[in-house]
């Protein structure tokens, strides 16, 4: 079945179907709540969250827009309000305190890429704390808007449609973004 | 263009956001300008830290998301599923026992008890060699009445094929694993269960059947998600004749624009001979911004026109 035959058959109730269809592209919303909020705890709440709300909207999806983007548009509105609430109670430390000492929870969330050298080591992860501060600093708009370009590959256009605005807008959006980690990480490469 | 310009449109032009003449703009003054290459240059290194810093969450999450969203939706202990004939069997007595209670009610409970009788029964654990069976579901998950045999009166002896669910769990680089994995990635009813399984085996594309199964999926699968994940696995042998004969063919009949990106900028890593007609081929009809720039680019180094005549 291609998605919009998953989607019907998903729509009239064909449980398989929505499970391949939620196959189809729970890993990058997974991916996506994971590096916007940078807790996989929050991550999976997202999760949960997201396929709850399609599962129970699907029959109103139309076809007005792809599958994708207004999965997307649930992901990342649900993405925006969780960072805007951290906003309001401060932003959370990833760090929690346990019976055996302090422990980062992001530690259990794998790197992209890992480095044998300790030096290097150590230079990737005062780079990567660095990287974490810059995105905490930015807006949920531009780290959400940057997110979807840089690690999701989503074109200007797409997300523009996602977060219901303009490319332009999400071109903006995007141009602070980098222009404010470029300011905050130019010493480190 | 002005080098103030310029360096604005340095991410843009990166992530591939600028208008055609835009991004020929950027290109022209970069290439006469040194310390905009130098600004150009930075960019990259700050885009590649940044990449660096993606976090990837562990398959163990993405498991227990899984299993949490199955125990939400109420369906857990079982896979989500189309209704089949064992639904369709059970939602036949129910209906019967709506509009006909009495004698029809106590033969359709007798049936019941006895496909319980028989299901417990079946759970043959011989074929599993080093793997590990993680569990038998309990329900069928397909059920036929092969034939239906009246004993004496009032009695009946039904006799049911079934087949079961099992969980295997073992090593992606165990051999049988793969051959589950290899023809799952050709299951054509089920493109997540192909997305998923290119997935995993596109790690292990030194092997000469998996790399044939990811260039045929490359090739023919109808969905893109899968093809990308092939191409994820082809892209260390993009120098294997086969498989840059094969890249070259989808660039030129893929009509997902995602996936013929991904294979220019892999092809066009190395310049051939070969690449030239393939390029003007493409300038032709190409309709893709990007692509048809990175052709123009391709085509311009090799002195090469860009059109065929």
């Amino acid at each position: 079945m291609d998605e919009p035959e998953l989607i019907r058959a998903a729509q009239q109730g064909d449980q398989r179907a929505f499970e391949q269809l939620v196959r189809l592209y729970d890993q990058s919303v997974l991916r996506l709540a994971t590096n916007l909020l940078r807790s996989p705890e929050e991550a999976n709440d997202i999760y949960q969250e997201a396929f709850l709300r399609v599962y129970k909207n699907l029959h109103t999806f139309r076809f007005d827009c792809s599958f994708h983007t207004w999965l997307y548009r649930i992901v990342s509105n649900l993405c925006l309000d969780a960072l805007r609430k951290r906003k309001v109670r401060r932003e959370e430390s990833s760090v929690v305190e346990t019976s055996e000492g302090l422990l980062d929870r992001m530690d259990t969330v794998q790197e992209r890429r890992a480095d044998s050298d300790p030096e290097r080591q150590l230079e990737s992860q005062q780079l990567k704390q660095r990287i974490q501060e810059v995105l905490g600093g930015l807006t949920p708009r531009e780290r959400a808007v940057f997110e979807m370009r840089h690690y999701q590959g989503m074109r200007l256009r797409t997300i523009g449609e996602v977060m219901g605005t303009s490319e332009e807008a999400a071109k903006n959006c995007l141009f602070r973004a980098t222009q404010k980690m470029r300011a905050a990480l130019g010493d480190f490469v | 263009m002005t080098c103030e310009e310029a360096r604005k449109n340095l991410p843009l032009f990166l992530y591939g956001e600028l208008s055609f003449d835009e991004e020929e703009q950027v290109e022209v003054h970069v290439d006469e300008c040194a310390a905009c290459r130098l600004a150009l240059a930075r960019e990259k290194a700050l885009f590649g830290a940044l990449d660096g810093a993606e976090m990837v969450p562990p398959p163990e999450l993405l498991e227990e998301s899984r299993a949490e969203l199955r125990r939400r939706l109420g369906l857990a202990g079982r896979t989500m599923r189309a209704p089949g004939i064992w639904d369709k069997f059970r939602e036949g007595f129910t209906v019967r026992f709506h509009f006909a209670p009495g004698i029809a009610q106590v033969a359709g409970a007798a049936a019941m008890l006895l496909l319980g009788f028989l299901t417990a029964r079946v759970a043959p654990n011989s074929f599993l060699g080093n793997w590990h069976s993680a569990g038998v579901l309990a329900e069928p998950t397909t059920s036929r009445v092969r034939y239906v045999e009246p004993l004496a009166p009032g009695r009946v002896q039904i006799v049911i094929d079934e087949t079961h669910q099992r969980v295997l769990s073992g090593s992606v680089d165990d051999q049988a694993i793969q051959r589950l994995l290899l023809t799952a990635a050709k299951d054509q009813s089920d493109a997540g269960l192909r997305v998923e399984s290119v997935d995993l085996l596109k790690n292990n594309s030194q092997s000469a059947e998996i790399r044939t199964a990811l260039v045929y999926a490359l090739e023919h699968d109808s969905n893109a998600g899968v093809r990308l994940k092939a191409l994820d696995g082809l892209k260390q042998f993009a120098d294997d004749p086969n498989t840059r004969q094969a890249l070259t063919q989808v660039l030129l009949t893929d009509d997902n624009p995602g996936v013929r990106t991904q294979v220019i900028d892999l092809l066009v890593q190395r310049h051939t001979e070969a690449m030239v007609g393939v390029l003007q081929e493409l300038m032709e009809k190409e309709d893709n911004g990007y692509i048809r720039m990175r052709c123009q680019k391709v085509l311009q180094e090799m002195n090469a026109s860009a059109e065929t005549y």
